[in-house]
């Protein structure tokens, strides 16, 4: 039976989504509770606008890293700031103005770059990081060339798209179409072909896969989400940067990283490649809200280098914990995980927000942990408490049909069982959370209706 | 079988005619000549691989097959073919430019062209009887070559001051490789050694500042990038396909550590102020002396480092274990050779080399910075490839990387010499590495893998 043979592959391969998963909710829990401005229509909207690059550019990453050799493109970066500098000179120059021209121009520039690496790694067969380290240095040194400070500007019809003001901003759309676009195409054939040259180059060569055409393909893909990368890029800044290049760079690789992607080839995904740069972002947001002063970058770096490690270290460890994760599929993961932020969201967006009015609206961030905690407790009566009695209701009957489903196959009697147990323990809590519901639903439904 | 040579004349000259054709057509057309000569050169190039691909391949084949030994004009052709083809292209790049310029055909110029390319048939060309440390023996070319193209066309580039500039800057650049040619023979990467060297830097300062007397200062940060590096072999051990990225990481961690423990108290953080002893400046500064010779000391410890380093990788147990190990770790494991204490081993020296080339850097420049290491981000790798390292392991060593970091010396200088500003030679770097690997560092075939 195929199930069977797949199921546990799949939960197996994809175990390593559980750590950015953890890390995202956690991230996120933090950084509502610091600062429930993000919840809203305008932060996420910025967050999409600030994030959106960095998501593209790994997705950049992940396409080469997938095709194995250990090739980490370390020009990336340089590469989304030479075409926003060219974007934005051409611009300047009257040449391009159109939102067509402009999106043909980027595509053409990362296409016809990548395809150059493409054909030298394939053809020269020099170690792919020696070709991405000479296109990084060569890349930032034109950029400087094309551009000597930042300046410049971005046309008109650009400007809206890096306001951030609402969710609903032409950057998410692209972001959905490029992750949309990724996940079609993890579902080719052409993309099974990587993953196999990824993993065993001989194997797949043996196996009759042309691995020049898809080295140069996954470049391709490169060429058009670093491309993307810039756009989002230029609509962020609106205008040119030659300088950005490093850090780009090193932000993406340590998202990939974040992500799950393996750096040593054959795995990778857009939903972890997502993640792992929402991570970064949230480790930004997070750490912006404790107001460092000047060590504010310092504890930056700190905080983006000790993650990176510990997240490597993680990956050392998983393979020892997945028989003990086998039945833990990703996807109930993240829903247990949401239901747990959802409510948290919830908890910091009304009952910190609307009670005690305006003082609290205005500075949101002031409050530090040590306070928070008896405030929380003060609070938790409002709206919090059968929100987090939903949750564990949730909890407990997901758990209980997953475990249910993962032991059917084996055609005992012991779903009946964990059925029975599971039916207990959530009448159990029904019963113990009776009382306590009936007189404290009423204020809290006025209060989410307000 | 007469008639392929004949088949081979008559598309020439039929791609002439067509070509000079065109170009009568363009100068008729009242074209800039240049235009003119560019569409001539396009259409032949166009019309002479059609003729080649659809006439003369298909005759070559049955040729083939009927067994004629080339004659010598083909050997030499298949020997030499990179070579003509690379020195056509700067004779032809040579006269473009003289047509295109006023005052560029000069006697100089006329001479450093002909370098270049008797350069470039040399290497090819000797470097076919040299089998073994070929990549030594092209280095040495290339420096002398550039070399000789510097001192005629850069006034003073021959000069005493000059000379000890440049090996000032080398030395530095030059310690700071040590570490990454080690971890390179065992086929990792260390990417911490520019956030080790900016961290020596400030921290030594810091020190120095808080009352220390100097010279435990040093061992104190001597010590401190030997942990540093500890920590990064014990955490790469386990992850060696990623070593680069795990370094990164330890290398930001370290860099974000040292500046808010220099910044707390400080009211200008990221900046630390102190007084640099006077010896530690005459150790690193371009007028400093040793015992009275009018030569800065640090280039006689880059030197004295050197030979410790060549000699020991020859002649000691550890070096050819480090080899061996390279080589094969099957193989080395055979011999019980711990691949754990040498990995460990090579990264701590990496991380004490880079303390080291921090503290002299402080000498050099009389104050902290902790973006000082920066340059040495790329420059590290950059000069261990082009000396012909392998960075997959076993094969190389410390008097490769001498080259490779005089070449890269040299070429700035010359650089810098005809007036080339920073950017520019980032991106002739960017594109000198490629062929400089390209020609001795090229993987096999995956056909031959198998």
């Amino acid at each position: 039976m195929s199930g069977t043979v797949a199921a546990p592959r799949a939960s197996a391969s994809s175990a390593y989504l559980l750590v950015p998963i953890l890390l995202f909710f956690v991230l996120l829990i933090v950084a509502v509770l610091r600062s429930p401005h993000l919840i809203t229509s305008a932060g996420i909207g910025s967050a999409v606008i600030v994030a959106a690059p960095l998501v593209l550019a790994t997705f950049a990453l992940m396409a080469i890293a997938i095709a194995g050799r250990g090739s980490v493109d370390l020009s990336v970066g340089p590469l989304i700031g030479f075409i926003n500098v060219v974007l934005v000179q051409l611009f300047g120059a009257d040449v391009i103005s159109a939102p067509l021209e402009f999106f043909a121009t980027a595509i053409g520039l990362g296409l016809a770059y990548q395809l150059v690496m493409g054909l030298i790694i394939v053809f020269i067969r020099v170690q792919p990081i020696i070709v991405s380290l000479s296109g990084y240095l060569a890349l930032s040194g034109i950029n400087l060339v094309i551009m000597q400070r930042p300046g410049g500007t971005a046309p008109d019809w650009m400007l809206p798209w890096g306001a951030g003001t609402s969710i609903w901003s032409p950057v998410l759309a692209l972001l959905v179409i490029a992750t949309g676009a990724w996940l079609l195409f993890a579902r080719t054939a052409f993309f099974g072909h990587l993953r196999l040259m990824g993993s065993d180059e001989r194997a797949a060569y043996t196996a009759g896969v042309h691995i020049g055409i898809v080295r140069i393909g996954a470049h391709l893909i490169a060429g058009v989400y670093a491309a993307l990368a810039a756009i989002a890029y230029t609509a962020l800044i609106s205008s040119g940067d030659p300088t950005q290049g490093t850090t780009y760079t090193l932000i993406s690789v340590t998202a990939l990283v974040l992500g799950g992607t393996s750096l040593a080839g054959g795995r990778g995904g857009a939903i972890g490649s997502l993640l792992g740069a929402l991570n970064i972002y949230l480790i930004t947001y997070v750490l912006a809200t404790f107001s460092f002063g000047d060590v504010q970058s310092f504890v930056t770096d700190l905080a983006y280098g000790t993650i990176l490690v510990c997240s490597l270290l993680l990956t050392v460890a998983l393979p020892r914990l997945q028989s003990t994760l086998r039945h833990v599929s990703p996807l109930l993961f993240f829903i247990l995980l949401f239901i747990v932020a959802f409510g948290v969201i919830l908890h910091a967006t009304y009952d910190y927000g609307v009670p005690s009015g305006a003082a609290q609206a205005v500075a949101p961030a002031t409050f530090l942990f040590e306070d928070a905690a008896p405030r929380a407790a003060a609070a938790m009566p409002m709206l919090a408490h059968p929100v987090a009695l939903a949750t564990v209701l949730l909890v407990a009957l997901l758990a209980v049909l997953r475990w249910a489903i993962a032991q059917a196959r084996t055609r005992s009697l012991s779903p009946l069982v964990y059925l029975v147990v599971g039916a207990a323990a959530v009448l159990a809590v029904y019963l113990l959370a009776r009382p306590a519901q009936s007189d404290v639903m009423a204020p809290a439904v006025t209060q989410g209706v307000k | 079988m007469r008639t392929l040579p004949l088949l081979r004349w008559i598309g020439l000259g039929v791609a002439l005619l067509i070509a000079a054709i065109s170009f009568g057509l363009g100068l008729w057309q009242n074209l800039p000549a240049q235009q003119a000569m560019f569409y001539a050169a396009a259409t032949f190039a166009a019309v002479a691989w059609g003729w080649h691909h659809y006439a003369v391949r298909p005759g070559e084949h049955a040729a083939a097959s009927g067994g004629e030994p080339s004659g010598p004009r083909g050997e030499v052709w298949r020997r030499y073919r990179a070579a003509i083809i690379a020195g056509g292209l700067i004779i032809a790049a040579f006269l473009i430019a003289s047509a295109a310029m006023d005052g560029f055909f000069t006697w100089l110029n006329i001479i450093a062209c002909l370098v270049l390319v008797a350069l470039i048939f040399l290497s090819v060309g000797l470097s076919g009887l040299i089998v073994a440390n070929r990549s030594a023996f092209i280095g040495l070319i290339v420096l002398g070559g550039l070399f000789l193209l510097g001192a005629l066309k850069v006034d003073g580039f021959a000069s005493g001051a000059n000379l000890k500039s440049m090996l000032v800057f080398a030395s530095f650049l030059g310690l700071a490789c040590v570490g990454q040619t080690l971890v390179a023979l065992l086929g990792g990467l260390d990417l911490s050694i520019p956030f080790v060297i900016g961290s020596a830097n400030v921290g030594l300062l810091y020190i120095i500042g808080l009352g220390v007397p100097p010279v435990i200062a040093i061992i104190l940060i001597l010590l401190l990038g030997a942990l540093v590096g500890l920590i990064n072999g014990i955490l790469s051990f386990r992850l060696q396909g990623q070593a680069l990225i795990l370094t990164l990481g330890i290398g930001f961690a370290v860099s974000g550590g040292t500046q808010i423990l220099t910044s707390i108290g400080s009211k200008f953080a990221g900046n630390v102020f102190g007084q640099v002893p006077d010896w530690l400046k005459n150790l690193a500064a371009m007028n400093g002396n040793t015992f009275g010779l009018n030569v800065p000391p640090v280039i006689l410890i880059w030197g004295a480092v050197a030979i410790l380093m060549i000699l020991g990788m020859k002649n000691t147990v550890y070096g050819r274990y480090l080899y061996a190990l390279g080589g094969n770790r099957t193989s080395a494991a055979r011999l019980s050779i711990s691949e754990r204490r040498y990995w460990i081993g090579v990264y701590t020296i990496s991380g004490a080399v880079s303390a080291l080339t921090g503290a002299l850097l402080l000498g050099w420049s009389g104050g902290g910075f902790i973006g000082v290491g920066q340059p040495y981000l790329f420059m590290t790798l950059a000069a261990v490839v082009i000396g012909g390292t392998s960075l997959l392991g076993g094969n190389g060593g410390y008097g490769f990387t001498v080259i490779g970091v005089l070449v890269l010396q040299v070429l700035t200088s010359f650089l810098v010499g005809i007036g080339l500003t920073y950017e520019w030679q980032q991106f002739i770097f960017g594109l000198l590495i490629l062929p400089m690997v390209a020609l001795y560092a090229r993987s096999p075939h995956i056909r031959t893998q198998i």
